[in-house]
């Protein structure tokens, strides 16, 4: 990939989740751990400040991190395969079927997402479930709508035709002949969503209807420092600016993504 | 002819959608902890309330039958009561839609009037794509709760002059609005960016180029006309993002609007609002969408006449 955008979107990418499996073995220390005076500034044995609690702010960030990225990923997975499964099916089978599925996909595509996400949260109570089920609900629509789109145009190809001749089942016809065709369209939307998932779970948790305190998520955070915004500023600051750089991380490299499988043409006209 | 019988399908789809949504509304608040009864009449309901309740509903009979009369309820307006108020849900939240409204009707205007000239200009200078993407990828990325919070927290301290929280009269709209809009203008800019892209390498672009027409006179009569039907449609699209982010806006600057009430709602358990208020969010945009269908099929002429009614 030459442009130099999408080559830096993928290092903060790649530091992000350095930084998510450097929390895993408490690298930078105990997030729960008090460390020092309530609502210090940055100084020695807590670089980023600490808490209303006196808890270090930069463990608890990189909790945070590994929280949300961890939430966000699994949940993308569940959407990518269950989009995968509904839009090969709708595109390939059509009929009835497709219809069905549509309307589905169209019903969930009705709700702006963060009253999904409420909805959801209010059916399940507050909780890492809440914020794990919204994001798929949120980001099942799209997804399968783009892989129908996909799977529509490959189900009339040639060598799917000579598949069905040949006597292939049809699960055979699915996943060798169709999947490895709309797997782009995939991978394209999976980093879409992942940016996605990320923005909800933090709107869920910042409304406290997601992870839930004391277990640090980035939107967990953002809420506390929005509390303590005016005596602690460094509460919101450090989880903010991770926050904006990773969906920005992930933004631009789903873009880059996307133009390299879907390339299109530009023209500069001044 | 072929026009209205397009409109009609489009019309039968949106009321078949909008039934899928009730059905899942449905089934959620069935699914909520503590029962319908308790759901819809709240804790503390004596049980002549719930034996009401459950003749009104028909709580003895099927699920269908159930879902029936819920939906007559519904559909006459009927929401239930809210069970912190003791009011109709329907007239407190006919009283908090003007905030909610008049906010949603800001942002969008103010995301038309710049994101539009903004795509326009980014997907015109493609040799500063870099920038443009940088951009719009930034407005995209800083969530409502974070610019809210850092908004609130500068006007509040050094008095700017601008109310930041609560709501007197429509100058404390002014700053939600434009925290609001910051997301849909990126939005607006990148879809009118791609619209104008995708129309600069048509063929009558190049042929107009060749008569040596100005590059704005060409963006003016070739390009924005055709560039029009995906920024029109994303409309609707947009004004559901608005619905959803005003909820955290109205939460972040206390704005007594529809939005901050459903999430008290969701923290004191007032599922009779929940409800209502999830499937008004839902309503309005399946309506929207409708309209904007209706505008599209005005706008394109080869709308008409496909068979399959909306296009790729």
């Amino acid at each position: 990939m030459k442009d130099w955008l999408t080559r830096a979107g993928m290092v903060c990418l790649g530091l992000i989740v350095l930084v998510a499996l450097a929390s895993v073995v408490n690298l930078a220390g105990d997030p729960d751990e008090i460390v020092g005076p309530r609502l210090a500034p940055p100084g020695p044995g807590y670089w980023l400040g600490t808490d209303n609690l006196g808890r270090s702010m930069l463990p608890r960030i990189m909790e945070g991190i590994a929280t949300t990225l961890l939430l966000s990923s699994v949940a993308v997975l569940v959407t990518a395969a269950l989009s995968a499964v509904l839009g090969i099916v709708a595109g390939y089978r059509g009929g009835v079927v497709n219809e069905l599925i549509m309307r589905l996909v169209e019903v969930l595509y009705s709700f702006p997402a963060i009253v999904l996400a409420i909805l959801v949260a209010a059916v399940f109570g507050p909780g890492q479930l809440a914020a794990l089920a919204s994001i798929v609900l949120v980001t099942i629509p799209l997804m399968t709508r783009l892989v129908r789109a996909a799977a529509v145009g490959v189900a009339q190809r040639d060598y799917v035709t000579a598949a069905i001749i040949s006597g292939a089942r049809l699960p055979r016809i699915l996943g060798r002949h169709l999947l490895p065709n709309v797997a782009g369209t995939i991978a394209v939307q999976v980093t879409y969503a992942l940016s996605v998932g990320i923005a909800v779970e933090g709107g869920l948790s910042f409304l406290g209807f997601g992870v839930q305190p004391p277990q640090a998520s980035l939107g967990v955070l953002i809420q506390q420092g929005t509390t303590y915004m005016t005596a602690a500023p460094w509460m919101i600051t450090g989880p903010g600016v991770v926050f904006v750089v990773a969906v920005l991380a992930i933004n631009v490299v789903g873009d880059g993504l996307r133009d390299r499988f879907e390339p299109r043409q530009a023209r500069s006209l001044v | 002819m072929r026009l209205a019988l397009w409109w009609l399908g489009r019309a039968v789809s949106a009321a078949a959608t909008l039934l899928g949504v009730s059905i899942l509304i449905f089934a959620a608040v069935r699914m909520m902890p503590g029962g319908f009864a308790e759901t819809i009449l709240g804790p503390f309901a004596t049980a002549d309330q719930k034996a009401e309740l459950a003749d009104r509903y028909g709580l003895d009979q099927s699920v269908f039958v159930q879902y029936g009369h819920w939906l007559a309820a519904v559909a006459r307006g009927d929401f239930g009561v809210s069970m912190i108020s003791r009011e109709p849900v329907v007239s407190e939240l006919w009283a908090r839609l003007p905030v909610t409204g008049q906010l949603t009707l800001f942002s969008v205007l103010i995301a038309t009037l710049v994101g539009v000239p903004l795509g326009v200009l980014t997907a015109v200078r493609a040799r500063r794509a870099a920038v443009g993407r940088l951009l719009s990828g930034l407005g995209v990325s800083v969530p409502e709760f974070v610019l809210g919070s850092l908004v609130v927290f500068l006007f509040s301290r050094y008095a700017l002059g601008l109310p930041a929280g609560g709501y007197d009269n429509v100058r404390s709209l002014v700053l939600p609005s434009l925290v609001l809009s910051f997301f849909a203008i990126s939005i607006t800019a990148r879809t009118t960016r791609d619209a104008v892209m995708g129309v600069l390498v048509e063929p009558y672009v190049t042929a107009a180029v060749a008569r040596g027409e100005s590059p704005w006179f060409i963006i003016r009569h070739h390009v924005l006309r055709n560039a029009a039907i995906p920024v029109v449609t994303l409309l609707a699209t947009i004004t559901a993002y608005l619905l959803g982010g005003a909820l955290i806006v109205e939460y972040v600057f206390n704005l007594p609007g529809i939005g901050s009430y459903v999430v008290q709602a969701v923290g004191r358990r007032d599922y009779a609002v929940v409800q209502a208020g999830v499937l008004l969010a839902a309503t309005v945009f399946i309506v929207l969408n409708l309209l904007v269908d209706l505008v599209v099929g005005l706008i394109d002429p080869r709308l008409g006449v496909t068979s399959k009614g909306r296009r790729a």
